[in-house]
């Protein structure tokens, strides 16, 4: 994973039963095409066994309000449900509750709780709990990253009765509906404790599909069936997350049949494609997910404030060529700061072409032109010079960075790759005292909400829209958008800002490119989605083990 | 002698003081933040939230303040909670600290066990076939990074061969009793035997050199002189005397079983100290990192202390302070 600019909420659900009520106005939500759903002709889904997944580090809390990384997502997912979850389409639908009354002004949310619905100890999932929840998460004092930003503007939160509560926000936002992606906690649990330092943080009470049976530190995390659970069973007995640090060690794993399923990466994959032992007992899966990497440029730099220079530097990417040969294929060249499966892409706005001739006239005409001879372009007395920084451990992102420097200095702009370590890296990012740097935005939800990230109110040192970008038609754009509350006029301002974002480059954009799983042929039932194998719902939970000694099927990688 | 003891004792607490505030300055003035957590972050505080997990973590105070308030904790054992998990810090260490001890114990174990005869045999008749060949084999060893080795070894004897786990401290579910005991000793074989060959390389050398240089001692010729057979003369003799200086060592290598290997930890996915220190470096949680080299900043120290305790019982030099 390189780095992870991400928009909120973790994401898990289940179409079940009940279906939506008939007023609940769900999301309409990015799908294009890629929500593919079932590998198909897998025969009925089978009971029992052992799902074995791997965590690449250690949760540091189950605390799902104070949850702040993938492996805690990963576990708490099959343990605590959300009221609301993505299924593989990216549509919500119901998952404690059952269903959500919005208010015609889109400020008041009035949310029904399933009456089913119980905790691991019997007592019920009440209004109580979600007051609770949502207090915390907004409370600015408990460190809730992942929910906290959806709750901003909250102006109230109380019970109508123990099953319903009405939530006010000072305004309406258009996806709002996000919030509600949101586990509860059992309030009872928690009364009278320190919160962050609650025993309920290392062992949470269920009210989904698997409880905790052990957390051995640093080795694994243990759960079984929740027999108090309210909802369609999963299929495995027990989940087993090994927590495994190192790439290789997984891999060997998942070949000796010890691991059920891995994400790899690209050298792993093709790794993983030339060896038979691999394709006698796995099978790869890869899928587009809403993922997608450029090069941010600090747009307060001298260097990079004017659009024809940026548009200029896009011009000298080759990011077809990296496409293919750096991602091996793995990847499409996008033109806007979404992945094509984003409803607020418009496919019909081509990426800027590779074109040194054209980018040198423009770096010409901006002012930048090599007057001292010595093969750098300089203006003012000042070279055309710059620290590009990268994260380290992540070998695409180097190389397409080195081969990016290499272009650029064929058209006399220096770029000095620069590697950091992570802490580090991000520090001067999110600080915004960086040049350039590259990154990669890597999604937990599909809100497709441009204005964290390039509003011209959200400069650091405050907010993530680290390069600065400023542009005044694209702030009303992006004003516009999350007030409209209709989905298709709302696509439309986000075409056109997408067209501003394309001319106007305020940073390369680079490519969107797959994610990666090896999964043990014996794992039947698996969906992928544009937010991964298990940012859905039913997610792992509808996935079930094909009877009979699972290494032995002969075949070719399903990809 | 107790006074020398007593002096050794007063001039270790300045010297851990000092230890302590360089780590503590050299940890805080890092570039990074442990606000903005690790690379697997789903998304950074940033903003307010930012600044109140900054306040949490009483990093809005200044550093002289923050000094005194972990120093006057750690004063009475207390070593804080991590940033991370709001665990305590001693909990942690106590959880990671069984797990390296025994794997670094059976590392050192194995070492001294084929060094020590290994460099005696050797030493026994240096520049002969068997010292050039071992020789030459032990610097191999010890110029082989550890990682690939790990890689390797994993290889032939957990996949291909399927002698020995893959990774791992035990089974799971662990079987009881010396069936559990043989098990934990399987799963630490690989990583074992990776921190091991270094060391033996390195003490194989060292003995060999000392073996080779008292061998032409007097004592030695005299015993041979006297009858002795070469292997007595060697091992009964000789041997003794070449030790005393592995014995100091023993001060160095002491302190290394508290010392986790990152790597190894990490390859085996080992629970031990050395990935809860680089875990903990990535994420700057940094009263893990401050517990953890208070950790070893002691045991250096505790161990230098003792192994010159043992010099001077050894030599009345070494106290009375006079040059040897």
């Amino acid at each position: 994973m390189v780095t992870a600019l991400v928009v909120a909420a973790a994401c898990r659900a289940r179409p079940e039963a009940a279906p939506p009520r008939a007023e609940l106005d769900l999301i309409r939500t990015p799908t294009r095409a890629s929500a593919a759903p079932e590998e198909g002709g897998e025969g009925a889904p089978a009971d029992g066994g052992t799902l074995t997944r791997r965590l690449v580090g250690e949760p540091t809390t189950l605390n799902a309000v104070l949850q702040s990384s993938l492996p805690e997502a990963q576990v708490l997912q099959l343990v605590q449900r959300n009221l609301f979850d993505f299924d593989a389409r990216l549509t919500l639908s119901p998952g404690l509750a059952a269903g959500m009354e919005i208010s015609p002004d889109g400020r008041t949310y009035v949310v029904a709780l399933r009456p089913e619905a119980v905790w691991e100890d019997g007592r019920p999932v009440t209004s109580a709990d979600a007051i609770f929840t949502i207090r915390k998460v907004a409370d600015p004092a408990v460190p809730a990253p992942v929910f906290q930003s959806l709750f901003d503007g909250l102006e109230s939160v109380e019970a109508l009765d123990p099953r319903r509560f009405r939530v006010v926000f000072r305004e309406a936002y258009a996806f709002r509906e996000m919030a509600f992606v949101l586990p509860l906690l059992p309030a009872h649990r928690f009364a009278g404790k320190d919160f962050q330092a609650a025993a309920d943080n290392r062992a949470p009470l269920a009210n989904g599909p698997y409880r905790l049976v052990a957390w051995k530190s640093g080795v694994s995390v243990e759960l079984e069936r929740n027999p108090a659970y309210w909802g369609p069973r999963g299929h495995f007995d027990r989940v087993v997350f090994r927590i495994l640090p190192d790439n290789t060690t997984a891999y060997r794993l998942l070949l000796a049949g010890e691991l059920d399923e891995d994400q790899i990466d690209a050298t792993l994959k093709s790794r993983a494609q030339a060896d038979p032992r691999f394709s006698e007992c796995c099978r790869l899966v890869e899928f587009y997910t809403l993922d997608w990497s450029y090069v941010a440029l600090n747009n307060r730099s001298p260097l990079f404030a004017d659009a024809r220079v940026r548009r200029a530097l896009t011009m000298l990417s080759d990011r077809a060529a990296a496409a293919k040969d750096l991602y091996r294929g793995s990847a499409r060249v996008i033109s806007g700061p979404w992945s094509p499966d984003s409803p607020a892409y418009d496919a019909s706005i081509p990426p800027l072409p590779f074109d040194p001739a054209a980018a040198k006239a423009l770096l010409d005409e901006a002012g930048w032109r090599d007057s001292n001879g010595n093969g750098t372009r300089d203006r003012e007395g000042r070279e055309f010079e710059f620290e590009l920084l990268i994260p380290g451990g992540f070998e695409t992102g180097r190389q397409v960075a080195e081969m990016l420097a290499a272009e650029l200095a064929r058209a006399g702009v220096t770029a000095r790759v620069r590697t950091m370590e992570w802490a580090a890296f991000i520090q001067r990012v999110d600080g915004g005292e960086f040049e350039a740097a590259s990154l990669a935005w890597s999604a937990v939800d599909p809100n497709p909400d441009p204005y964290p990230y390039w509003h011209s109110s959200q400069c650091p040192p405050d907010g993530l829209n680290a390069g600065c970008y400023r542009n005044a038609e694209a702030d009303r754009l992006m004003v516009e958008a999350r007030r409209e509350l209709d989905a298709s006029r709302r696509d439309a301002l986000f075409h056109r800002l997408h067209r501003l974002f394309r001319d106007d480059a305020p940073v390369i954009f680079l490519v969107n490119s797959t994610q990666k799983f090896g999964l043990d042929r014996g794992v039947r039932g698996v969906t992928t989605s544009p937010l991964g194998l298990s940012g859905i719902w039913p997610g792992p939970i509808g996935w079930w083990e094909a009877p009979g000694p699972s290494p032995q099927i002969v075949g070719k990688p399903a990809a | 002698m107790i006074r020398y003891v007593l002096r050794r004792l007063l001039l270790a607490v300045p010297t851990l003081f000092g230890i302590i505030v360089i780590v503590f300055l050299l940890v805080h003035l890092a570039p990074g933040s442990p606000v903005s957590g690790g690379g697997e972050a789903l998304r950074r505080p940033t903003g307010r939230a930012a600044e109140e997990l900054r306040r949490l973590y009483g990093l809005d105070r200044p550093l002289p303040e923050r000094f005194g308030a972990w120093f006057s904790r750690a004063a009475r054992f207390d070593l804080g909670e991590s940033f991370v998990d709001r665990r305590p810090v001693g909990e942690r260490i106590r959880e990671a600290l069984p797990n390296t001890l025994f794997l670094n114990g059976l590392a050192l174990a194995l070492a001294l066990s084929i060094a020590i005869p290994l460099g005696v045999v050797a030493g026994g008749r240096p520049e002969g076939a068997f010292d050039r060949l071992s020789g030459a084999a032990l610097f191999a060893l010890y110029s082989t990074p550890t990682f690939w080795a790990a890689l390797l070894l994993q290889s032939i004897f957990a996949v291909q061969l399927r002698w020995l786990p893959l990774y791992g401290v035990a089974s799971d579910p662990a079987p009881a009793g010396l069936a559990g005991l043989v098990d934990r000793l399987a799963h630490a074989a690989l990583p074992a035997t990776c921190l091991a060959y270094g060391t033996l390389a390195f003490v194989a050398r060292l003995v060999r050199s000392g073996v080779a240089e008292t061998r032409e001692a007097d004592f030695v010729l005299a015993a041979r002189a006297r009858g002795a057979s070469r292997r007595r003369a060697l091992w009964t003799h000789a041997f003794p005397n070449a030790v005393l200086p592995l014995l100091t060592l023993f001060g160095l290598l002491l302190p290394a079983l508290l010392s986790g290997s990152v790597i190894v930890e990490r390859i085996f996915a080992w629970p031990g100290l050395g990935r809860l220190y680089f875990d903990s470096i990535l994420s700057r949680d940094y009263p893990v990192i401050l517990g953890l080299s208070l950790l070893s900043a002691v045991a250096t120290l505790a161990a230098t202390l003792a192994s010159d305790i043992a010099a001077a019982a050894a030599d009345p030099r070494v106290r009375d302070g006079a040059s040897p």
